[in-house]
């Protein structure tokens, strides 16, 4: 028997001048099997200078994307953050397809399974019957081999979970901890 | 030449008639002449005696009297005078002759050349002119620190204590799926751990859950899931099939975990 699938859930946010980011790791039932968040990094002011805009891509992805994966004993099938993450450019770790998934407005297609690409990163996707198709966004350096593949990984969870819920969990557990550490 | 003479005369003809022609005359408005007159002492006459004698007239100025009295005794002496002046006066007459005019030596000079550029003037020139200095001695090079500009990730922590904290949704499965021999034996099973007739229940859904740690669990029929929450235990514990049933008669929610094939 196959292992089941791992969904790893990424975000990363911005409380004051510190930087902290939080990762879910939950199996094809929405359940948690590992979550961790990084203490919280805060950017000196020479830092600042010398990064420019460059500091907060690079810190979410090169410093505490790295540090939360290197802690993970297996690696996810599936990387999902936020779209306003991947449009920054989100290159992720080749590893495994970093992707976004959002609700949409668009009509259902006709069965649960179809999809219709929008784009060459980007696609809906009818999950549930009956139910609006979810947007499927693809970071750049996954290859349209291994868009395939996500794509029946994530029909195979969507069966029994709401994909997009687990990260807005992983907000509201970063937020908790903001509040208890401030 | 003769016209340089002409035109020399002419200047000096014009220069003597300037300096005697008449002089300009100028109208002044005179006062109108008034006699003025003035009071005066009138004339005494003073009363003499008589007629006196013109020794006594003589006496009363003494140094003419004298003088007269001179004159009278000196006699006369004849003396011969001769006039020469007339003679001098010609011998020593001098005769002036003008030189006439002889022509000069004409020099001939040369024009002298333009100046190749115009002299500006006016400009003024800087008060003081900085004078540049070499310092021999070089400055003290200054010593490089460095900064680590790395971004150190810090550490991670594990916050699944704190997640778990959260309800959990978990979809319900779709039963008209399920094989049928598969949802008979789940029917039976749930019967058997319920103690309830089939027909008194009613199915809410099929789950998979953790067999052990779930917390509290809640039923939300519009979006035909339940929210779960979770303990640490649950994160390891296998997942197996979880029927949610309720009873018709009281509403009442039944609940149990079924046995795999």
């Amino acid at each position: 028997m196959a292992d089941p699938i791992k969904l790893a859930y990424f975000m990363a946010v911005k409380e004051g001048a510190s930087y902290l980011g939080g990762l879910l790791v939950t199996d094809p039932s929405g359940i948690p099997l590992d979550f961790r968040y990084t203490e919280p990094i805060t950017p000196t002011r020479l830092q600042s200078i010398l990064y420019g805009k460059s500091l907060e891509p690079h810190l979410k992805e090169e410093v505490i994307q790295k540090t939360l994966l290197k802690e993970l004993k297996a690696a996810p099938d599936l990387f999902i953050l936020s779209a306003t993450e991947l449009a920054g450019g989100w290159s992720g770790d080749p590893r495994f397809p970093a992707l976004a998934v959002q609700k949409s407005q668009e009509q259902p297609l006709a069965r649960p399974g179809d999809a219709f690409r929008a784009g060459p990163r980007e696609l809906l996707l009818q999950v549930a019957e009956g139910a609006a198709p979810l947007r499927v966004i693809f970071a750049s350096s996954v290859e349209a081999a291994a868009q395939e593949q996500a794509v029946q990984k994530l029909l195979e969870a969507g069966y029994h979970m709401d994909l997009t819920e687990p990260l807005e969990r992983v907000a509201a557990a970063l937020q908790s901890l903001v509040v208890k550490e401030g | 030449m003769l016209g340089k003479v002409r035109d020399a005369v002419t200047d000096a003809a014009e220069t003597l008639r300037r300096l005697f022609s008449d002089p300009p005359v100028r109208g002044v408005q005179a006062g109108r002449f008034d006699a003025q007159a003035r009071g005066g002492v009138a004339p005494a006459a003073a009363a003499r005696s008589g007629l006196e004698p013109l020794a006594a007239a003589g006496a009363a100025m003494p140094p003419l009297v004298e003088a007269a009295r001179l004159r009278e005794l000196e006699p006369f002496q004849a003396r011969l005078r001769s006039e020469e002046g007339w003679a001098r006066w010609g011998a020593e007459a001098t005769v002036l002759r003008m030189a006439p005019l002889v022509p000069g030596v004409a020099d001939r000079v040369a024009v002298p050349p333009l100046p190749a550029r115009a002299e500006v003037r006016g400009r003024h020139d800087p008060l003081a002119r900085p004078a540049t200095r070499r310092s021999a001695e070089p400055l003290p090079s200054p010593a490089s620190r460095r900064v680590e500009p790395a971004l150190a990730g810090g550490g991670s922590r594990q916050g699944l204590e704190a997640l778990l904290q959260l309800a959990v949704p978990v979809q319900g499965e779709d039963i008209q799926r399920l094989p049928k021999g598969l949802w008979m034996r789940y029917s039976l099973q749930m019967v058997r751990a319920t103690g309830e007739n089939v027909r008194n229940l009613e199915v809410l859904g099929l789950y998979h859950l953790p067999r052990k740690g779930v917390a509290d669990l809640r039923h939300d029929a519009r979006r035909g899931r339940i929210l779960v929450r979770l303990e640490s235990e649950a994160v390891k514990a296998p997942r197996v099939p979880f029927i949610l049933a309720r009873r018709k008669d009281d509403g009442a929610l039944l609940s149990c975990y079924l046995e795999e094939p």
